[in-house]
């Protein structure tokens, strides 16, 4: 077994202070998939005590949470330079 | 600061190929990419088809080439037990490569020919009559400006040129990289050190839309699965642990074993064939090319993505050359798109429009591979008494034969 985390390890990542992804915290409390708790390759949202949060760090750049969200998630590919540096691709 | 013909936003195949194109073509073509470097950003599975590198790209023969195809496998698993089908020729039309260091040495034959490669940047708006872009804070203007912004169209949707990926038209795709000795893969997936193995998986664990592949590096593996995010929305998968039940087969982990994991990636891949490409390809001199198009085919055993990514931006360098040799550049979007639309790669997606019916239908990935599996179990079992071939298959056809007999016709005629 490889938990997310440590697979999260290998890769190497230049992390921004802003996130480039901002769930709305008024429409996640109303919605009733929150797929994004289970779509998202990195794991990267979690629910504690029926809220949800969000770290930008460790973000794969997919895109999956943005389409699978039904609502409007503000989503943008991190600034030029940061985010995740892949090797092997 | 130089005026450019043309700008080209991002450093994957489509770009890569438009920057290269144009340089080859004598026009002074800048590219930008966002990555800290060029490559780092792209994800696929694992293999690229030659032909459109062979034809355009001089020297192709020292790119970074891991290995050339040399089998074909095709598994179906269920929980326990797997069976495959192999097809090996001493031919090989594809090869595998890291799509990183691939690009990166596409890059280097793009500026070769003279054009500027310039990475961590990112393009952050795209602007029309004159065509412009916005990075940095500021505008270089052009005369024409490819999008090649991959999978996740930012600014093609912010132009109005197509609309977001709904969920049942794009797979994620999440890859693992392992890291085993050259000869130990020989030996393994027996090879030649030349020689390469692409295998597709059906069935387990999504039993869905999607499943899971490995292709042999040189001395890496990579393994992992693409799921349709409608089903994986639909069926509660966990993608982050789906990809660890994959390898975790006995059947996968055989080919892994002892190698340690140094990657894992994820990305989206296109998976609405010709009903994901839009009505339009270009705004005034504005155009899309690769992913942020749509131009991906897969037909369940095979998909290609990077060969038409590359020649889409092929094209769109021609339409931009061909308008300025006419002495009309504002004509270059309107010529993409009737070059495009005529092209291998529109006629390919068209050919393949019955597929998409076909890979819709879930009882493939669950049903009939499940069956399949079972069918073999029943013939292989020897417990005292042996089973009939002819007994196994009725019995686990049983109710269903009819349905099944024209979903495999509609598979025939489809893919
Ligand atoms: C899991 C998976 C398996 C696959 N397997 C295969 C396979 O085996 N064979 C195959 O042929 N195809 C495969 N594909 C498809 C293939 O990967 C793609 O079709 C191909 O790589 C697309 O190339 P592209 O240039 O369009 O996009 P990308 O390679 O994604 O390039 C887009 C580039 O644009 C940059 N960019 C984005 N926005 C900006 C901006 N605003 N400013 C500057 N730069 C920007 C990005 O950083 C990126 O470098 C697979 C895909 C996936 C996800
Ligand atoms: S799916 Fe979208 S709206 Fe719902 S909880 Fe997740 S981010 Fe919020
Ligand atoms: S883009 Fe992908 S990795 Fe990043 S948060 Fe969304 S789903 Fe997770």
């Amino acid at each position: 077994m490889e938990s997310i985390e440590n697979r999260l390890g290998l890769v190497s990542f230049t992390v921004d202070s802003e996130s480039h992804i901002k769930p709305k915290e008024e429409k996640c409390d109303n919605c009733r998939l929150r797929v994004c708790l289970y779509v998202c390759p990195a794991k990267l949202y979690r629910l504690e005590e029926g809220k949800i949060y969000f770290n930008h760090e460790g973000c794969l750049e997919c895109g999956t949470c943005r389409v699978a969200c039904p609502e409007e998630l503000e989503w943008e590919y991190p600034r030029g330079g940061f985010g995740v540096h892949y090797q092997f691709g | 600061m130089d005026r450019f013909d043309a700008v080209v936003v991002g450093g994957g195949a489509a770009g890569l190929g438009a920057a290269y194109r144009m340089a080859e073509n004598g026009l002074n073509v800048l590219l930008i990419e966002r990555g800290e470097n060029i490559g780092e950003k792209s994800v696929y599975g694992g293999r690229i088809y030659s032909w459109v590198f062979e034809e355009y790209v001089k020297g192709f023969r020292d790119a970074p080439i891991e290995r050339w195809v040399r089998k074909e496998r095709m598994t179906l698993l269920d929980e326990k037990e797997s069976v495959s089908i192999e097809y090996s020729s001493d031919e090989s039309c594809s090869f595998v490569a890291n799509l990183t260091k691939f690009n990166r040495w596409l890059a280097e034959r793009a500026e070769d020919a003279g054009a500027l490669v310039i990475s961590g940047i990112k393009v952050e708006d795209v602007k029309l009559n004159p065509a412009k872009i916005v990075a940095d804070g500021d505008e270089i203007e052009c005369d024409a400006v490819v999008i090649a912004e991959g999978v996740n169209p930012m600014l093609a949707m912010r132009l109005g040129l197509r609309e977001d990926w709904k969920p049942e038209e794009v797979a994620v795709g999440v890859k693992e990289v392992f890291k085993l000795s050259e000869d130990e893969i020989n030996s393994r997936f027996d090879v030649e050190s030349d020689e390469g193995v692409a295998n597709l998986f059906v069935g387990y664990p999504i039993f869905t839309h999607g499943g899971g592949f490995i292709y042999t590096n040189k001395d890496t593996v990579s393994a992992g699965v693409v799921v349709r995010v409608d089903s994986a929305m639909n069926n509660m998968i966990e993608v982050y642990d789906v990809v660890e039940k994959f390898r975790t087969h006995r059947d996968v982990a055989a080919f892994l074993k002892g190698g340690s994991m140094i990657e894992y990636s994820a990305h989206l891949v296109p998976e609405a064939g010709i009903k994901g490409i839009p009505n339009t390809l270009h705004k005034g001199n504005v155009m899309i090319a690769g992913d942020t198009a749509g131009f991906v085919l897969n037909r369940g055993f095979t998909i290609r993505g990077v060969d038409f990514a590359f020649y889409s931006g092929i094209l769109a360098a021609d339409s931009i050359k061909e308008a300025m040799d006419k002495g009309d550049v504002s004509s270059a979007g309107q010529i993409y798109e009737d070059k495009v639309r005529k092209s291998l790669i529109l006629r390919e997606l068209e050919r393949f429009r019955k597929a998409l019916d076909v890979l819709e239908n879930t009882r493939f990935f669950d049903e009939y591979t499940r069956m399949m599996v079972g069918i073999m179990n029943g013939i292989f079992d020897v417990r005292k008494e042996s089973n009939r071939l002819y007994d196994v298959v009725m019995d686990k056809t049983k109710g269903r034969k009819l349905r099944m007999v024209l979903d495999l016709l509609s598979a025939f005629r489809g893919l």
